[in-house]
């Protein structure tokens, strides 16, 4: 009974997480249409490992201005600057981490059956 | 074939990294590995082991490491690795190994062939010598005999003729002509005649060849000088014997000055001849010992003596040393043990 209730807290808390990175960002990402796989591809291209894709995105959310981002300046006359917000730390770092996680490149990669 | 299949990875991943389909399909080559990593070198995807790191470098593993920009799907180094089979390599082996000895044997059936057609003519020459030798040597043997007999007879006989200058020049030349004919049978003989080894009194059979060769250094006013110890006895073939002394004291003569001084002296240890004739060049030294080589050619002779000479102390193991001064004169030192 005990390990019920500890797997179902887990599962809860999972959900929770992941729920926070869909309310705190991705909601507003999606009723703006913004590519957010495009946008994780540009960090990816330019930053490589996860580790400075994070930093670069902290840096920018920290500071959002054009030059921060890693979009190109056309970008910004379709979509709007995004607004500083106010989080705490450790909600931004989670924040990140998630983002990073959902559009981890390595959930996609699948090794092709055939030979050449 | 490694830097290709690297180039080829890194277009794919280029083709891959601006697909949006939900499975990005990685290339899985035959017989190669690939592997990406990102900037910090941790593995991202691939089909090389995850648990080898980037740097590390396995045995028997061909690797082509390298760092790319910009990072397509994140990738800073693509590393592509192929096991070596070493089938090939064991084939090659046994194919140069087999190559190299057939060259081998072709080249030493060339080198044997080409060898003798380059000494033929040498040969040929050498053969012609000593058979040229051999025959005039069969043919000398029997009027040699007759002039030395006879003059024998006629000092012993006729008494009034015992002291005439030319009964003495015909003896000298016919003993020079009566060695030359033993020096040559000896040399062609060398390895067909049994040889007797006996106790031979040394002191007795020098005594002896310098009494035979006293003429012929009487015509050169040549003083001969003894030291001989007497009861010198050596264990060897009194023809080898006779050779040894009779090529020594020859030369000593032949070689000598007039009035010119002819030394030998025997003892248990050593037989020693010296001359006070032209000498011998320190150059010519190291190849007197060959036949035919002859140091002068101011007398007559085959240049077989001194051949003779250390044949015959090869033979028993003595020891022979030359010293030679040009003009000075030259001392022949054969020691009896080495």
């Amino acid at each position: 009974m005990g390990k019920i209730v500890l797997v179902w807290a887990l599962l809860l808390g999972v959900f929770a997480y992941s729920d926070g990175l869909e309310s705190r960002c991705l909601a507003c990402h999606k009723a703006q249409q913004i590519p957010n796989d495009l946008i994780y591809r540009r960090y990816l291209l330019k930053y490589s490992s996860a580790k400075n894709i994070e930093n670069a995105i902290y840096r920018y959310l920290k500071n959002p201005q054009k030059e921060h981002s890693i979009m190109p300046p056309q970008f910004f006359l379709k979509f709007p600057m995004k607004e500083k917000r106010s989080m705490d730390e450790r909600t931004l770092r989670q924040s990140i981490e998630q983002f990073i996680q959902k559009f981890d490149i390595k959930k996609k990669l699948v090794l092709e059956k055939r030979s050449h | 074939m490694l830097k290709y299949t690297s180039k080829k990875l890194e277009n794919r991943l280029r083709k891959l990294h601006k697909s949006h389909e939900d499975t990005l399909l990685y290339p899985n080559y035959k017989q190669i590995q690939t592997a990406i990593y990102d900037i910090d070198k941790h593995y991202i995807f691939g089909t090389y082991p995850k648990a080898h790191t980037f740097d590390a470098t396995q045995k028997g593993i061909l690797y082509e490491k390298r760092k790319v920009e910009p990072y397509y799907l994140g990738a800073a180094y693509i590393l592509v690795a192929k096991p070596i089979n070493e089938a090939p390599i064991v084939n090659l082996k046994k194919n140069i190994l087999f190559f190299m000895l057939i060259a081998g044997l072709v080249f030493s059936v060339l080198g044997y062939y080409l060898g003798r057609l380059f000494v033929a003519p040498m040969r040929e020459s050498l053969n012609r010598m000593n058979q040229f030798i051999q025959d005039t040597t069969h043919e000398l043997n029997t009027p040699i005999s007759t002039i030395l007999t006879n003059i024998e007879m006629i000092e012993a006989l006729n008494t009034e003729h015992q002291n005439a200058k030319e009964l003495k020049r015909i003896e000298i030349a016919s003993k020079t002509l009566s060695r030359i004919y033993d020096d040559l049978s000896y040399l062609n003989l060398n390895h067909h005649y049994h040889r007797k080894i006996e106790t031979i009194d040394f002191s007795a059979l020098t005594e002896e060849r310098i009494a035979y060769f006293s003429s012929m250094a009487k015509a050169k006013d040549i003083k001969i000088v003894r030291h001989i110890v007497e009861g010198v006895q050596v264990e060897m073939d009194k023809n080898d014997a006779l050779r040894l002394i009779d090529n020594l004291c020859s030369n000593a003569i032949k070689y000598n000055k007039h009035h010119g001084t002819l030394e030998v002296i025997l003892n248990h240890e050593t037989l020693v001849i010296s001359d006070t004739g032209i000498g011998i060049k320190k150059e010519d030294l190291k190849h007197i010992l060959q036949r035919f080589n002859r140091a002068n050619k101011s007398e007559g002779g085959f240049g077989i003596g001194l051949h003779i000479v250390s044949a015959v102390c090869e033979n028993y193991g003595f020891e022979l040393e030359m010293y030679s001064e040009i003009n000075e004169g030259t001392e022949v030192r054969v020691r009896w043990e080495k």
